[in-house]
């Protein structure tokens, strides 16, 4: 029995369409939800804030699309954030680490780790988003990761809503009270990755919020 | 006989006291009539009261309800994001076959123009009667589509609107502009002269080109948004328009289009060629299938090249946005792209090799062929290798880590640029064999334009391996460079070869013509198998580009609040594009089936039999 043309090419069509189907079951299958918002309570202790603050980066923050902890050798896409808590007071003189780990997401770009490039985009605005709670919390999970959570949910920051500058008001016990005023502008290594390594990093620059006092 | 009378005198009397007894018991459940008002003492009962304070209130709740905008509508069954999944995607392959054969087929005619050869422009002619049909399909995709997005997002479609508010006006009188210059361009074939006819086609690319631009503003905007404030207020029409992604998706589009274009019409031809009656139909189409294959292989070269531009930008304006294309929920989604990919280059030499078997002479090259398959299958096993692999826990302690220990350094950027420059370039190197099949070159230089060619083939793909191999030694940033100078020492070989090779053949003894026609009827299943998997291809890409912005409708500026925000799996992603590709399948069919009905005998009705008797006495 001789099969119509036309039948032998549909049936050629619906095997190549059904080949690709298969090979599309073959590979991992997840389904991505948008990101759960998490209940911030503003008298969480360290210890809840660190876990939080890892929920935050595994989902809103989207954290790990880019970074990796622990990591023992590369290809790195940006920097790995293991032992980011005992190295971020010391990346910038005059810079705490809380500050500093602030500074790389509120303002990624004032300081490129070297051997990076720029990427990391403001996570305290869209698409990412994180509220000023949120950033706390995840502050407090990469001190923890080989240094010591000395942030907590009162900490005032200079770059949060409102003007929280006066860092000195706020129960910041690695922030001196006269850090507030003049922030330097850089960041890290644990930063996702930020500014122009062209040495603005190393410069000081005034608080970029109101009321940091100056 | 006497007992039996007796037993029915006893029954008989125990049936009358039976029936006496249950008349008894039903008399004295005799019904009573139940109280009643006097109707004329009360007009109404609270029943009815209830009611009419009901529908009172109904009616005063309607009268003062206020006007809601609603956000989302539900399409039923199958949900609104596949609904409008499915719809958006045949509109794209149908305006991308309309954009595309008048593009070559202006190109066609006008080398028949030129050569006085009446074969080009009857192919011409020929693919231009695929797209009145396919021109009204998409106009009518278009309408659908819009119409969905009013009803079922009519919150994002208002903010759209919004925005480009401006650039409807023009895009309307531009299609009404389209409309205009294809049907002219088509009935008034052979009508005007050849000059006048050439404008018209130019008018239909210029007008559609200008169609696509607009709509690709509207499309790229919502995945890189510019041109507008933080919360998302219109500042510039023109920075909106002029996003990141727009000049990359334009490039990457056109050229596209021509490749899906050429490979469509090429399964036209196919079909005729697989129908055809007679030789010098057979002639024809094999000519016909070539000319669309040609045009689509030639379009699909430098396709990947204008694919790094748009992730190149995709980066530039988001690295998050990039890394979840590339590094996150979609990274497999390019190793079901390499199979397809993969599977077009295979497709491709081989339709060019058996395309030999038609060219007198061409045998002193099949000698070849199975050296140039041997690299088409390694650099595609390279590009289809994925970096981590799906294991279990055992097998990942086993190797380590999620990558394979040694096919795990194939699956990085480096490796994967590496495999498919080589990959173009050996296609390169089948085209030229089936060009030069059945001809001597004649000049005097012949010996030294064929080393020269040699030379460049070898430089070019040294620099793409040393590149390759030495990205594995270096930083990210620079290893990431390295694409473009292994793209351009490709781009330089194929143009300086090709060159080369023009000069070189001019006035060539040819062994004889191409014998059109005399080729494997599997060849045709293959021009079919090519354009199937194109299709499958653009509907893979189109939810990528589209699924890249996640649960946002614009990214960053407006979330998707949906029911259907999140992001589906690759399996089910793979299953609608194969449901919207039969479906265009299908609709292209009736396509090509309506544009062969005007080669077909006028009905005429049947002669009266006594008629038919009476001329045959």
């Amino acid at each position: 029995m001789k099969v119509p043309v036309s039948l032998r090419i549909a049936a050629l069509a619906v095997a190549t369409t059904g080949f690709y189907t298969y090979v599309g079951q073959l590979v991992p299958q997840k389904e991505v939800h948008p990101p759960e918002e998490i209940v911030i309570a503003k008298d969480m202790k360290p210890e809840e804030m660190q876990k939080v603050g890892r929920q935050i980066m595994e989902g809103k923050g989207l954290c790990f699309t880019c970074h990796t902890i622990g990591k023992s050798s590369g290809p790195f896409r940006f920097p790995d954030l293991g032992g980011i808590g005992s190295r971020a007071g010391t990346r910038i003189p005059g810079m705490s680490d809380i500050e500093y780990i602030a500074q790389s997401m509120y303002e990624p770009s004032k300081y490129i780790v070297p051997g990076f490039n720029p990427g990391m985009p403001e996570i305290s605005k869209p698409p990412i988003g994180l509220t000023d709670d949120e950033i706390l919390a995840v502050i407090a999970y990469l001190q923890s990761l080989g240094g010591t959570t000395t942030v907590t949910m009162q900490t005032k920051l200079p770059w949060q809503a409102g003007g929280g500058g006066d860092a000195a008001a706020g129960a910041t016990p690695a922030a001196p009270a006269d850090a507030a005023p003049a922030i330097p502008a850089a960041t890290d290594s644990a930063a996702p990755a930020a500014a122009p390594a062209d040495g603005a990093a190393a410069t000081p620059t005034p608080a970029p919020t109101p009321g940091s006092g100056q | 006989m006497k007992n039996r009378v007796l037993l029915a005198v006893v029954a008989a009397i125990v049936g009358l006291g039976v029936t006496i007894g249950i008349a008894k018991f039903l008399m004295q459940r005799e019904y009573h009539a139940p109280y009643r008002p006097d109707p004329s003492v009360i007009a109404e009962t609270p029943r009815d009261q209830g009611l009419a304070d009901q529908k009172a209130e109904q009616e005063k709740a309607d009268k003062d309800k206020p006007y809601q905008e609603v956000e989302y509508r539900a399409f039923p069954k199958i949900g609104s994001r596949v609904a409008i999944w499915m719809v958006a995607q045949l509109h794209l392959l149908f305006a991308a076959f309309v954009l595309a054969v008048p593009l070559f087929a202006l190109i066609i005619e006008f080398i028949g123009y030129r050569t006085k050869d009446p074969r080009y422009d009857r192919l011409a002619y020929e693919f231009t009667k695929l797209l009145s049909v396919s021109f009204s399909l998409t106009g009518t995709f278009g309408a659908f589509l819009t119409f969905m997005l009013i009803i079922l997002y009519p919150k994002f479609t208002s903010y759209l609107v919004s925005v480009f508010s401006i650039t409807f006006l023009p895009y309307v009188l531009l299609f009404f502009a389209e409309a205009f210059f294809l049907y002219t361009y088509y009935y008034g074939w052979g009508k005007f002269s050849p000059r006048i006819h050439l404008l018209l086609g130019l008018g239909l690319n210029l007008v559609g080109t200008a169609i696509m631009l607009i709509a690709n503003a509207w499309l790229t905007f919502m995945t890189s948004p510019s041109g507008i404030s933080e919360k998302g207020a219109l500042i510039s029409t023109w920075d909106a328009v002029h996003n990141y992604t727009w000049m990359p998706i334009n490039i990457h589009r056109i050229i596209a289009n021509v490749a899906f274009g050429g490979s469509v019409a090429a399964a036209y031809a196919a079909w005729k060629f697989l129908g055809a009656k007679t030789d010098e139909e057979r002639a024809h189409y094999d000519w016909m299938g070539y000319i669309g294959n040609f045009v689509a292989i030639c379009a699909f070269l430098p396709l990947p090249f204008a694919g790094y531009y748009l992730a190149k930008e995709i980066y530039a304006y988001s690295q998050t946005l990039g890394l979840t294309m590339m590094g996150g929920a979609f990274s497999w989604l390019f190793i079901i792209q390499a199979v397809l990919i993969g599977n077009l280059f295979l497709a491709a030499n081989y339709y060019l090799w058996l395309g030999m078997g038609r060219i007198a002479g061409a045998e002193q090259f099949q000698k070849y062929i199975k050296y140039l398959l041997i690299l088409v299958a390694i650099c595609f096993a390279v590009w289809a290798t994925p970096r981590s692999i799906i294991s279990t826990v055992s097998e990942v302690r086993a190797m380590g880590g999620s990558s394979h220990p040694a096919l795990g350094f194939l699956g990085v950027m480096s490796a994967k640029n590496t495999a498919v420059n080589i990959l173009i370039l050996t296609t390169y190197i089948s085209f030229l064999l089936y060009r030069r099949s059945g001809k001597t070159a004649t000049v005097k230089w012949a010996k030294t334009g064929n080393r020269a060619q040699l030379a460049i083939f070898l430089a070019a793909a040294a620099i793409v391996i040393f590149l390759g191999i030495y990205g594995y030694f270096v930083e990210a940033a620079v290893r990431i460079a390295f694409s473009i100078p292994q793209v351009l020492s490709v781009l330089v070989a194929m143009i300086s070869v090709t060159v080369i090779d023009v000069f070189l053949f001019k006035n060539a003894k040819k062994a004889g013509e191409p014998r059109w026609g005399q080729i494997a009827p599997v060849s045709q299943y293959v021009l079919i198998f090519i354009a199937v998997t194109f299709t499958w291809l653009m509907g893979l890409m189109g939810y990528v580009r589209s699924g890249l912005r996640q649960h946002w409708h614009v990214y960053g500026v407006m979330r998707d609040t949906s029911p259907d925000a999140f992001t589906p799996t690759l399996g089910f992603a793979t299953k609608i594009v194969s449901v919207t590709v039969l479906i265009f399948f299908l609709l292209i069919s009736f396509v090509f089936w309506l544009a062969g009905l005007g080669g077909k005998k006028d009905w005429e009705p049947k002669p009266p039999k006594a008629a038919e008797e009476g001329a045959a006495a």
